[in-house]
């Protein structure tokens, strides 16, 4: 910035401030807003002129984001605040300015969205351009010097958050955003002390958006975030625009609800309180709750979530930002499940009695009890399930108790009769949920990922946007929300492909990345091994697996299942539970409780009173996964820890000191006494569960195993997944989710 | 804290003689206010005189092995200060069964028996999930 220029503007102020000043005697009744004096005291700026005031030293970057430079000579140089940066070409003026260290204030910007510019709020001056301009979506030139705290740039934000003001209502009290709200953030820091408004403010007419998000669009800005959310990420052209001007308003063109599997995170990318969490309506305030970073377990994706938590009660769950899992998405199911944590939760160690009824007794004699009932059993009549929402460590220590015991059946719903648990990537997403990204042809087998996995789903729509990627599906007639060619609905369809017969083979062949991705819904079929030898052959002649990339997947169902595999908990029979005298449930609700024989004894170990309880013989009170610290490993096999939010309710305790507890009492002490020495456990048979937070792929590939010729059953592929909101223990117990069952599945 | 303002602070003791001579004369006082305790807070039927004698003797005897006669004067006072609270009736019935009768161990005492042979883990899962 060169002397010469900042005088010769100061010169042009004090000539125009001059004829201000000599017209302001007739108006001195016009009271002046502008919270910049320099602006308006010639004096001042013309001392500020004078001595050149020392810079300070140059900032990091906004949350200490790195840039990475696809092409090193494509790095243009621009200038902010008079510091040089280097940034990639085709940023925009706003990115440069963040890698300068430089947060600018925006309401329409997200750097997950397409860009609108119609905010205004990020305005900057750029030197030799006539008027301060948008920087969110004004591309970076090179040599452009950017000016952000300058008078100019201050007056365009005060002047922006003044219209903006003048329709928002002055409701702050009662507005649930209240507290992490952008517009009143913003206009603390840009706004000004008062507006000049005296008409009436408009209101506008809210709008049902269904049982998840609560609307009230008299708080709306208009900046078009769920719009382009709805449209871009979710994949629902739900939302849109009507009117013009100050008639413009955000709403559902007809009258229907938001059926979007991810309708809940333009509660959380709303800059304003037009967008709220109905289920969280006016319960607490932010600055009440205490957040826990945890993870999510009702999917296998294992979503990077935050509890928000008062006293004892989880208040909410919102997203917390992971790249390589969810983003800064969550499904709706991860966000609004809490409220069954409170419903049907067992408390109380409780006996069946000869009548039929549960009587709460002490967690000694329910020890007692089992350990003898146990004892009378054959070894090989005992069986233990371990359920979808169970950690890793309560699993190990299940299966070293009951091979204690002499008995070697145990495994995780959902894994089917015969697991393989051999080779991690016979199951799982050996691609990566990141990578998927970069996938060019998708073949979906008997999955419907947008209800498995909504966050994988949501991936490859990104994939379907970005790189075109072309999409085959085989399995029931089903509403995935990008454009998908429906191959076919069987084995048959597979075994087309296979041959080469299938038009969609050479597709698969020719793609730079393929990926297939085969449903965890197909263990429970009999001819399961069949299946994934076609597939197998088809990964194998399509070239699907190569050194540098794998496009060979598993889409996992439960937040247990790829722990449960990676521990063994392989059944030795898989008609054990027919012959079983004693069956332990640790959490397991979707067991067919029919084939159970009637006199087995059954004990069930979860923290809801859900469909496992019906035929239990005795009940333990376990703890829920935000009340303990537990390892789950996501279906691409990234090992991630749930952290405590919440004390346990009642008389339960953390799973595996149940069967730690239940060992001792039995007389086959298990050797950990606490949750460190269970983990030295894990060491030694699955060490991949104990790097946290990192995903530990599959060493081999699946081509090795040994191919099995077996008839393959032309039946159709089920769907794996009735219902999107109500999979699990927590699910079922929660009102929330019974709303959307009722009110969004409705066809 | 009218008590508060009403203690005198007696001069320090000389030596751990004198020190050890003023706890006793502490607990005879208090085994002599006994009776009235039991009159004004109604404890006939949870406690005899014999028992919250003891439980006073045991509160001693948990800093027998303090030697400084400053922190043993500093004690003295603030037992003869918790002594008065009870005397004048600032407690109320169940702070004196929390305190002194039920004990710290709370309601269900375990008969030593079934604990016998259990691993600390046992022990601690049985009373609660975060021990």
């Amino acid at each position: 910035m060169g002397l010469g220029s900042l005088t010769s503007r100061a010169m042009i102020r004090r000539a125009s401030t001059i004829l201000n000043t000599t017209r302001s005697h007739n108006f001195s009744l016009v009271r002046s807003i502008v919270s910049t004096p320099e602006l308006k005291n010639t004096a001042s700026a013309a001392a500020e002129a004078t001595p050149d005031p020392p810079l300070p030293p140059p900032r990091p970057p906004v949350n200490n984001a790195r840039v990475h430079f696809p092409n090193p000579e494509d790095a243009i140089e621009v200038f902010v605040d008079g510091y040089s940066v280097k940034v990639p070409k085709g940023f925009t003026v706003l990115q440069a300015c963040e890698v300068a260290g430089v947060d600018i204030p925006r309401f329409c910007y997200h750097s997950r969205l397409s860009i609108a510019g119609n905010c205004r709020m990020c305005l900057v001056e750029v030197e030799k351009s006539p008027k301060p301009v948008a920087s969110c979506a004004m591309p970076a030139l090179p040599g452009m010097k950017i000016k952000t705290d300058t008078p100019i740039a201050k007056k365009a934000r005060e002047g922006v958050m003044e219209f903006l003001l003048m329709n928002h209502p002055l409701d702050c009290p009662i507005c649930d955003q209240g507290g992490e709200c952008d517009l009143q953030d913003q206009s603390m820091a840009f706004g000004s002390d008062r507006g000049r408004f005296t008409e009436m403010k408009r209101s506008v007419v809210d709008k049902n958006l269904g049982p998840l998000v609560k609307t009230v669009m008299t708080r709306c800005i208009q900046c078009t975030r769920c719009v382009r959310f709805a449209s871009e990420v979710a994949g629902v052209e739900d939302l849109g625009i009507l009117g013009r001007g100050s008639g413009e308003e955000i709403g559902t063109y007809v009258e229907q609800l938001m059926t979007s599997e991810l309708s809940g995170n333009v509660i959380d990318i709303c800059p304003v309180g037009a967008l709220t969490s109905k289920p969280f309506a006016f319960k607490a305030r932010n600055w009440e709750l205490k957040g826990t970073e945890s993870i999510d377990v009702t999917d296998a994706v294992g979503s990077n979530i935050r509890i928000d938590s008062r006293g004892p009660e989880v208040m909410r769950i919102t997203p917390r930002l992971n790249e390589d899992v969810n983003e800064e998405w969550i499904s709706d199911k991860t966000r609004f499940c809490y409220d069954g944590l409170k419903r049907q939760r067992l408390n109380d160690p409780m006996i069946r009695g000869s009548d039929g009824r549960f009587k709460a007794v002490s967690w000694r004699d329910a020890l007692d009890v089992i350990a003898e009932v146990m004892h009378k059993v054959k070894p090989e009549e005992i069986v233990g399930v371990a359920g979808k929402l169970s950690d890793a460590e309560s699993m190990m220590a299940l299966k070293d108790f009951l091979n204690k015991m002499g008995s070697n059946n145990i495994w995780c719903e959902g894994n089917g009769g015969q697991p393989q648990a051999d080779l991690r990537s016979g199951y799982l997403l050996n691609t990566g949920i990141a990578d998927l990204e970069t996938a060019d042809v998708f073949l979906l087998i008997g999955t419907q990922p947008r209800v498995e996995a909504a966050m994988v789903n949501a991936r490859i729509r990104k994939a379907v946007r970005s790189n075109h990627a072309k999409v085959g599906y085989i399995g029931p007639a089903t509403d995935l929300n990008y454009d998908y060619e429906h191959l076919g609905t069987g084995p048959q369809t597979l075994q087309e492909i296979a041959e080469g017969t299938h038009s969609f083979f050479s597709a698969i062949k020719n793609a730079k990345n393929p990926a297939i991705v085969v449903g965890a819904g197909l263990f429970e079929r009999e001819d399961k091994d069949a299946i994934l030898s076609i597939v197998e052959t088809i990964a194998k002649s399509a070239n699907v697996i190569r050194p540098d990339w794998n496009g060979l997947n598993v889409l996992l169902l439960n937040a247990a299942q790829a722990a449960s595999l990676d521990l063994g908990l392989v059944p030795e029979s898989d008609k054990s539970i027919e012959s079983a005298k004693f069956l332990y449930l640790m959490g397991a609700d979707d067991v067919n409780m029919d084939k159970v024989p009637s006199d087995a004894f059954v004990v069930y170990q979860g923290h809801h009173g859900d469909q496992g309880v019906y035929r239990a013989n005795v009940i333990l009170p376990a703890s829920a996964f935000s009340e303990k610290e537990g390892t789950y490993a996501n279906t691409e096999g990234r090992a991630q820890q749930t952290v405590p939010a919440v004390p346990t309710v009642g008389d339960a305790r953390d799973d595996w000191k149940i069967i730690r507890a239940l060992s001792e009492t039995a007389g086959v002490n298990l050797p950990y006494d606490s949750l460190i020495d269970v983990r030295e456990r894990i060491r030694t048979v699955a060490p991949n569960l104990l790097s946290m937070d990192e995903r530990e792929p599959a060493t081999f590939s699946t081509l090795i195993k040994p191919e099995i010729k077996k008839e393959i059953n032309p039946v159709p592929f089920k769907p794996s997944i009735e219902n999107f909101y109500m999979t699990d223990s927590i699910t079922r117990a929660s009102k929330i989710m019974a709303q959307c069952s009722s009110q969004l599945l409705k066809k | 804290m009218a008590a508060v303002w009403r203690a005198k602070v007696p001069p320090n003791s000389a030596n751990l003689e004198e020190a050890r001579k003023r706890v006793f004369d502490f607990f005879k006082l208090a085994c002599r206010s006994l009776p009235k305790v039991m009159d004004i807070y109604n404890l006939d039927d949870v406690a005899t005189i014999s028992q919250l004698r003891s439980t006073i003797a045991s509160q001693l005897r948990k800093n027998a092995h303090i030697k400084d006669p400053k922190v043993i004067d500093m004690l003295i006072f603030k037992g003869m200060e918790e002594l008065e609270n009870i005397v004048e009736h600032s407690k109320q019935r169940h702070h004196m069964i929390g305190q002194y009768v039920v004990g710290h161990h709370g309601l269900v005492q375990e008969m030593g028996t079934k604990e016998q042979g259990l691993s600390p883990f046992l022990k601690n899962f049985y009373k609660s999930n975060y021990l």
